[in-house]
């Protein structure tokens, strides 16, 4: 065989993709997909305070550190959904460099945010209770993380993800930010210690979560 | 090889769920996506059954492709896409065939010796800079389209592409 020859389209695959030719509509940017997320991002991020009220320590926090540090938490949740998005379209896959630096911009902004937060205000548990709020707190992280992941889950399999536990791995981290953001305007341990067994513990099984979904639903949403 | 403001407009049809469209786009990418497809697999016969499976994923994943992005680096992901799935099944069998398949030669070395030294000299080059060398030299990808293809970054494609040229005129002056 050469190359020059003629290829032509040969009727089994010809009469296969004219029995399954129905119109379809494109799929919109990954920076206007992942704004159907807002809402869900927005209830994260007030729905805490609303039910629970916002953290004992927020007048020693100040704004910057309360509201400010989760507006910026879920946003860097939702640039990581539309990572996961964009990683989801052939052709336009991530770099290894890039994907690795989301995941440390994630965990040096987390690190950041706890580190300070228990310089201002440093709170910790009583032991009696250890058990009782590191339950709470990563249970609740993983369970609030679970509508973004969903719906971020099925936005993607509607996509064609090459690499699905990638794009899994970025949208689980996404929502586990997301629901870290609100999470942590309730909680008031500030204790390094806590933070990091139970609220990154949380984010760590939300990203978990997202590989297995991802690798699941792969198709399903064609 | 097709225009690619021709191709996006194809596609945009294709999605409409036009037939011709359809074959329209199988006779502008078939050849190349068959050239791609033996390079990485190195077997004809293989690489023509690849080729169905990759218009086949094409039409699954026709909603994906947005109006306005070039063609040929989406379609091409898939068919690596395919490739990669076919060789993961594969590494569980005995390898089928050892044979010299007829590798595209990037226009520049064209001249330095006949088509069959230069393929051979071609299949020498390590697969990933193969790879690069073959998109850039030979179907006239970017350096960025390369990278968002095979997942690097354009510096990286770059690299990988300067160095199989490098090495590909290194086989020529051995043989």
């Amino acid at each position: 065989m050469t190359f020059d020859e003629n290829i032509p389209a040969p009727d089994a695959l010809r009469a296969r993709i004219a029995q399954d030719l129905a119109p379809v509509s494109p799929l919109p940017p990954p920076s206007r997909r992942v704004l159907v997320l807002l809402p869900i991002a927005l209830s994260l991020l007030y729905g805490s305070v609303w039910i629970f009220g916002l953290r004992r320590d927020a007048p020693a926090l100040g704004l910057l550190l309360t509201w400010g540090a989760s507006l910026a938490e879920m946003c860097l949740g939702l640039i990581l959904c539309a990572a996961a998005l964009r990683e989801a379209v052939p052709g336009t896959t991530l770099s290894r460099r890039m994907i690795g630096g989301a995941f440390v911009t994630s965990v040096l902004g987390v690190v950041l945010v706890t580190w300070l937060t228990w310089l201002t205000s440093p709170t910790r548990i009583a032991p009696e209770a250890l058990a009782w709020v590191w339950t709470a707190c990563l249970g609740a992280t993983v369970l609030t993380a679970l509508p973004p992941l969903a719906f971020t889950g099925w936005l993607v399999a509607r996509a064609f993800p090459l690499r699905p536990a990638i794009a899994g791995a970025l949208y689980g981290l996404g929502s586990g930010l997301m629901a870290d953001a609100g999470w942590r305007l309730f909680c008031h341990f500030s204790d390094p210690t806590h933070v990091f067994g139970a609220h990154v513990v949380g984010i760590a099984v939300a990203c978990g979560v997202g590989v297995g979904l991802a690798k699941g639903m792969r198709g399903t949403g064609r | 090889m097709s225009d690619a403001r021709d191709l996006e407009a194809l596609m945009t049809r294709y999605q409409r769920g036009e037939i011709e469209a359809f074959d329209e786009l199988y006779r502008a990418l078939a050849r190349p996506l068959l050239q791609y497809l033996t390079a990485l697999c190195r077997d004809s016969v293989q690489a023509r059954d690849l080729l169905q499976d990759a218009f086949l994923q094409m039409h699954r994943a026709r909603r994906s492709y947005r109006p306005g992005l070039p063609v040929r680096p989406w379609v091409f992901a898939i068919a690596r896409h395919v490739w990669l799935m076919d060789r993961r099944t594969r590494s569980r069998r005995p390898a089928a065939s050892n044979e010299l398949p007829d590798l595209p030669v990037p226009a520049e070395v064209e001249r330095l010796a006949d088509r069959q030294a230069l393929a051979r000299a071609l299949s020498n080059v390590t697969a990933d800079r193969r790879e690069a060398l073959l998109l850039h030299h030979v179907w006239g990808f970017s350096f960025a389209e390369i990278g968002q293809l095979l997942g690097i970054r354009a510096d990286a494609a770059k690299l990988r592409s300067s160095r199989g040229m490098a090495d590909l005129r290194r086989e020529l002056r051995t043989q």
